[in-house]
């Protein structure tokens, strides 16, 4: 429970990776280029004082993990999303069953995503099942602009990736995140491109499409496909750290989310290890619209909207009763190891206005 | 100049600048040579060469393909340049990129693994230019006093005082703008119509004297009642632009300061 102005907030980040970006793994330029890119991004962001250096950054490991977003309650859950890049990776940047050891070890923490690509075929869709059966997913992270033999990527409103989606919505996997965002390997194909998420969010009604990265830097279609499909959601990963070193764009950036999403369709989430979430979610929960972003958009990021979305809008999304963490995480594993007991133990937080 | 005699006069590096200065990324709609991705101009008589940098060695190539493509046509429209040699540096295609521009292949020669050409991505992007520039005409004209009825029946010929040619370099420049059946006329600052209407040139939706000079985003008239709607939308455009912008600012220092690093290692 994040303490804000003597106010508790319940924090689930909404995206988190656990990888391997060691040289050992790579094979492939595009691996090394990935995440140097990665660590751009991470030093673009992230106070000098808070910078990891890049030995750190390509393997940290699950104990830094749990500690980097658990340690000092920046964080109360996270949810894993796989980033499989399996032409990069010998063994994938980031698998499903990689995240998975530390997700059952904490099953009470983590969330454990899947993924599926549907130029796989059949195979994909066994494995979607398998994926199911054995960690019971509840959504997928999934990535439009990925790179396969000689396809350059798929669309989330072709034929064959609408099975899959038919299969999620049979199997009860109702999270669809999509990443929308820095790219991965485009081509002359405009891989920012997130319309084949209006077809999709409306052709399947009982699932839910989160747009990682809020579609940066496709905002503009992103926000106009939300405003249409209220089962498009926005996750704040990318977005986030402008909060950090650009206040002012980060204002402009949320008053926009929040005039044409409004304030229930929107997620947080660090990225992890993009960005720590222990300095993130302050600075998040810090920042303030400008008084000309709050007149003109005649939106607020106060302490109802900020619950909403660093923690209330993901449980909705994954049926996690906020109170009953609470009282769980009270003596869980991970209060006992970093001394987090009293962070649980407080009077009973406001109730959520569902 | 040296003392060599010299059958033609070679380009002026101003000159060089100013052609690429028109160049820009086609996704911030902003200038290369203001994003500082220019690294360097040679000039040897009529040959001149360009090298440039992008913020990320990740930068679409299909944009970047854009970028050196427009880059050497630009240098080239000078009479005193015969041939401009531009060489992409520090991206993941920077050897196709560099070779297929000077080559003059297509992009599809350049890149056989590619579904195709450039052309469809590049009209989107000059679609969102357009919005995010009608944004700013709207906004002057707005503040000059029209209101927004008028402002949607707004045709090319109600404007007068445009040049019809680039953007407006004085700021101070303004065109006057008649309105209520040419009943009476009101000032407005020139450049941000004429960056509009160079884009909206661009994009085939405003040629004729005739034609409504302001669209919704898909490029119809704008009905009255959806004229906030569609300013909102313009807005946000305006803003993607300059966040992506602002990923793009970070990323190159941040990767300036790696290199600077590792070479002083």
């Amino acid at each position: 429970m994040y303490q804000h102005n003597g106010e508790e907030i319940f924090v689930i980040d909404g995206h988190v990776h656990l990888w391997d970006a060691t040289a050992e793994n790579i094979d492939h330029d595009g691996g090394e280029e990935f995440i140097q890119c990665f660590y751009d991004y991470h030093t673009t962001f992230t106070p000098e004082d808070r910078q990891w250096s890049i030995e750190e950054y390509r393997k940290y490991g699950p104990d830094r993990m749990v500690e980097d977003l658990f340690g000092n309650a920046a964080t109360d859950m996270a949810i894993f999303q796989p980033t499989y890049l399996s032409d990069f990776y010998v063994e994938g940047f980031n698998t499903t069953e990689q995240n998975a050891d530390l997700a059952t070890e904490y099953p009470e923490r983590f969330v454990l995503n899947g993924s599926f690509d549907p130029r796989d075929g059949e195979a994909g869709l066994e494995y979607l099942e398998e994926l199911h059966e054995a960690y019971d997913i509840p959504g997928v992270k999934l990535y439009t602009a990925e790179w396969r033999g000689d396809s350059k990527g798929w669309r989330l409103d072709d034929e064959e990736a609408f099975r899959y989606l038919e299969k999620c919505a049979e199997l009860g996997i109702e999270n669809i995140h999509a990443h929308k965002g820095p790219t991965i390997r485009p081509l002359n194909r405009d891989a920012f491109d997130v319309a084949d998420v209006d077809d999709a969010a409306s052709s399947f009604p009982d699932l839910n499409f989160i747009v990682e990265h809020v579609g940066l830097p496709r905002l503009d279609d992103f926000c106009w496909i939300a405003a249409q499909e209220n089962n498009v959601y926005g996750g704040l990963a990318v977005a986030a750290p402008f909060a950090q070193n650009r206040p002012g764009k980060f204002s402009e950036i949320m008053s926009e989310l929040l005039w044409w999403l409004g304030e229930d369709r929107i997620l947080f989430g660090s990225d992890y290890a993009l960005w720590n979430p222990d300095w993130l979610v302050e600075e998040v929960l810090e920042a303030e619209l400008t008084q000309e972003h709050r007149t003109e958009y005649g939106v607020e990021w106060d302490l109802e909207t900020k619950r909403k979305v660093m923690g209330e809008n993901a449980a909705d999304l994954y049926d996690i009763d906020i109170e009953a963490k609470r009282r769980a995480f009270q003596d869980d594993e991970i209060s006992r190891e970093f001394g987090l007991g009293d962070h649980y133990a407080g009077e009973e937080p406001a109730a959520a206005d569902d | 100049m040296t003392g060599t005699e010299r059958a033609t006069p070679e380009p002026s590096r101003a000159a060089v600048r100013d052609r690429l200065d028109r160049v820009t990324d086609p996704e911030l709609d902003r200038s290369i040579v203001a994003l500082e991705y220019v690294d360097r101009i040679e000039i040897d008589g009529a040959r001149v060469a360009v090298e440039f940098t992008l913020p990320t060695a990740w930068c679409s190539p299909a944009f970047a393909w854009m970028m050196a493509v427009d880059a050497r046509d630009e240098v080239e429209s000078l009479p005193t340049v015969e041939t401009a040699r531009i060489t992409l540096t520090a991206h993941m295609h920077e050897t196709e990129i560099t070779r297929g521009v000077n080559e003059r292949r297509s992009f599809a020669e350049a890149f056989p693994d590619a579904d195709g050409d450039v052309a469809a991505v590049r009209a989107e992007l000059d679609e969102k230019a357009r919005v995010a520039r009608q944004y700013d005409a709207v906004e002057a004209l707005l503040e000059a006093g029209l209101d927004p009825d008028a402002i949607v029946a707004l045709r090319r010929r109600d404007f007068e005082g445009l040049d019809g040619g680039t953007a407006a370099d004085g700021a101070d420049e303004t065109v006057a703008v008649y309105v209520g059946d040419r009943s009476f006329a009101v000032t407005a600052p020139a450049a941000p119509i004429e960056r509009y209407l160079e884009k909206a040139r661009e994009t085939g939706l405003v040629s004729d004297p005739d034609d409504r000079l302001f669209r919704t985003p898909e490029g119809e008239p704008i009905d009255p009642d959806a004229f906030d709607l569609v300013r909102r939308r313009g807005r946000l455009a305006k803003v993607n632009m300059s966040s992506q912008g602002g990923i793009c600012d970070g990323l190159r220092e941040a990767r300036e300061g790696r290199l600077e690093k590792s070479a002083d290692d």
